[in-house]
């Protein structure tokens, strides 16, 4: 006899609306159905009918944490269509700035995962040196959180001597917080039981269901976009692909953990050797693209991530697709949740395996009823939960 | 294996069923097939290729037909595409060669209306579940109508 949990839209464990309905015999799950539906915002038919230019302001905000890897990807896109590449010290820019924003994702997420597993003392931590990374992002983007520093044909701000010192600093910092976190890591046994062989994912599954990012990596895979399909003057910079091959989540806050160092080492590099001359190319605000397509992939923090766009040589897109790192890892949640022979998952690991892919998810319209007297779900409309505000309202007068 | 080692081995393989074959770029192929090709084409690359990675599937509204793209491999990315008719717009799932493509068929099914056969569940993924049938946003006859108010006519 099997009952379901229904886990969302709305959960302490995640702020963002997703649904899993696990069906669950006593504390096992047996079953999970993931229901994303709370989150389209018909982003892809919406830059069909924009502008390149204007395009660029509607994908960074696809997702608040992974902008820059958003805009970057676009540009990225637009300049392969028109047949133009950012000047050499652009990239090095992009790079300086890219890195900074995976670092400052993974430590929101590493505050995050501890804060869902009930160990709210190292989410304050991470979050306050995470501030420190976001500080120097609004200084050397003008903004805090959407950064709005890449543009078609460049980055939109050069970067001073003076902020420049402050971000060697910044690192410095960082680079010493991390070794302390990964000491507590490693020592901490309430961390070490809640992650150790909780939802184990085999490398031939993570490939066979598509898993990208640092949760790829955390299944022993070694592929990263940067090392298999430089794009933005990646093959310049010496860095590692981290690994990890324990295939659970202790392996993905590891991965997360000693990416970060080697983040603080590739902008280090990236600032060491940054080539002089122009930050941007000109390029004419509106412009007609030529026609025929393009891919464009970029190791964004939570994976890799995928535009692809064609052109019929007009002003906008005929068609753009964007693949977010999210939607690939997310089948892996299900296989990870479901109890198999000698593999057992339990309620209280749902949290522990949900944080690890790093969900990012959007935008809620819809609550479910279940109604347990008569076995029955139906799913209220935006318009049926305002028609019953208000009927309410009416009685309560 | 270089660009066009991969193209020369895909056309020597499927000969008359490639309808068209080109290099888009540094390590980004494109292949388009008829549509009976379609799965083989996918089983060969991931398999024989071994570029066993489908990083995304997308449909594109081509006018009088519809398109689904395969983008298969970690480093060098070969995009295999095949064209349906918009009237009868079914194609072979590759579900069971790659289960990754699971979201991304439910995805072109809600949203352009392609049917995939042999899809362990194709239901909707996205839009919402009183979203009238028959109507597919990606399509390019579907012209989005402004936000309704919140508040019934009001300005609010």
């Amino acid at each position: 006899m099997s009952f379901e949990i229904p886990i969302g839209p709305q959960h302490p464990i995640h702020v963002e609306p997703l649904m899993l309905r696990l069906s669950v015999e006593g504390e096992l799950i047996v079953d999970v159905d993931v229901d994303v539906s709370y989150i389209h915002r018909g982003i892809e038919k919406a830059l069909e009918v924009r502008p390149y230019i204007q395009g660029l302001y509607l994908v960074e905000r696809i997702c608040g944490i992974c902008n820059a890897a958003h805009s970057l990807c676009y540009c990225l896109n637009v300049e392969q269509l028109l047949g133009k590449e950012a000047p050499p010290r652009a990239k090095y820019l992009r790079i300086v700035v890219e890195e900074l924003s995976r670092i400052h994702s993974h430590l929101l997420w590493l505050g995050h995962y501890f804060h869902t597993l009930g160990f709210e003392t190292l989410f304050m931590y991470f979050w306050r040196d995470r501030e420190r990374v976001m500080d120097m992002l609004e200084l050397i983007t003008g903004n805090r959180v959407t950064t709005a520093y890449n543009t078609i044909g460049g980055v939109r701000r050069d970067l001073t001597p003076e902020v420049e010192q402050k971000l060697r600093r910044t690192l410095d910092y960082i680079e010493e917080r991390m070794r302390y976190y990964e000491k507590v890591i490693d020592s901490e046994p309430t961390i070490l039981a809640r992650t150790q062989g909780v939802g184990i994912l085999k490398p031939s599954d993570a490939v066979r269901l598509g898993v990208v990012g640092p949760h790829l990596r955390a299944s022993g895979i070694k592929h990263d976009v940067r090392l298999d399909d430089p794009y933005s003057g990646h093959d310049e910079i010496p860095f590692n692909v981290i690994t990890w091959d324990t295939c659970d989540c202790y392996a993905r806050v590891k991965v997360r953990v000693k990416e970060v160092h080697e983040c603080v080492n590739m902008i280090r590099y990236a600032l060491d050797h940054m080539p002089s001359g122009d930050y941007r190319l000109k390029i004419p605000p509106f412009f007609k693209a030529p026609p025929g397509e393009s891919l464009s992939r970029v190791e964004a923090p939570r994976g890799e991530l995928v535009h692809y766009s064609i052109s019929d040589g007009s002003d906008r897109p005929y068609r753009y697709r964007v693949r977010t790192p999210t939607l690939a890892n997310l089948l892996s949640v299900v296989e990870m949740l479901k109890s198999r022979d000698g593999y057992e998952v339990y309620i209280a690991d749902v949290p522990a395996i949900l944080g690890g892919i790093d969900p990012c998810i959007c935008c809620s319209a819809r609550v479910v009823v279940a109604d347990e007297a008569r076995r029955r779900r139906t799913v209220m409309t935006l318009d049926d939960i305002i028609r019953i505000s208000r009927d309410r309202g009416v009685e309560r007068r | 294996m270089s660009e066009e080692d991969i193209l020369r081995k895909i056309t020597e393989r499927f000969g008359e069923r490639v309808l068209e074959a080109k290099i888009l770029g540094r390590r980004r192929i494109s292949i388009l097939v008829s549509p009976d090709a379609y799965k083989d084409a996918v089983k060969y690359v991931a398999h024989d290729l071994e570029l066993e990675f489908l990083s995304c599937l997308s449909g594109v509204d081509r006018g009088d037909s519809l398109e689904v793209v395969a983008h298969l491999g970690f480093s060098t990315q070969v995009l295999i595409k095949t064209r349906i008719p918009k009237d009868n717009p079914v194609i072979d799932s590759i579900t069971d060669v790659l289960p990754a493509a699971n979201l991304y068929e439910r995805e072109a099914h809600d949203l352009l209306g392609i049917v995939f056969r042999g899809h362990p569940n194709l239901r909707r993924v996205f839009l919402p579940e009183d979203w009238p049938k028959g109507i597919y946003p990606l399509r390019k006859d579907y012209a989005p109508e402004h936000p309704k108010p919140l508040r019934g006519g009001e300005s609010g």
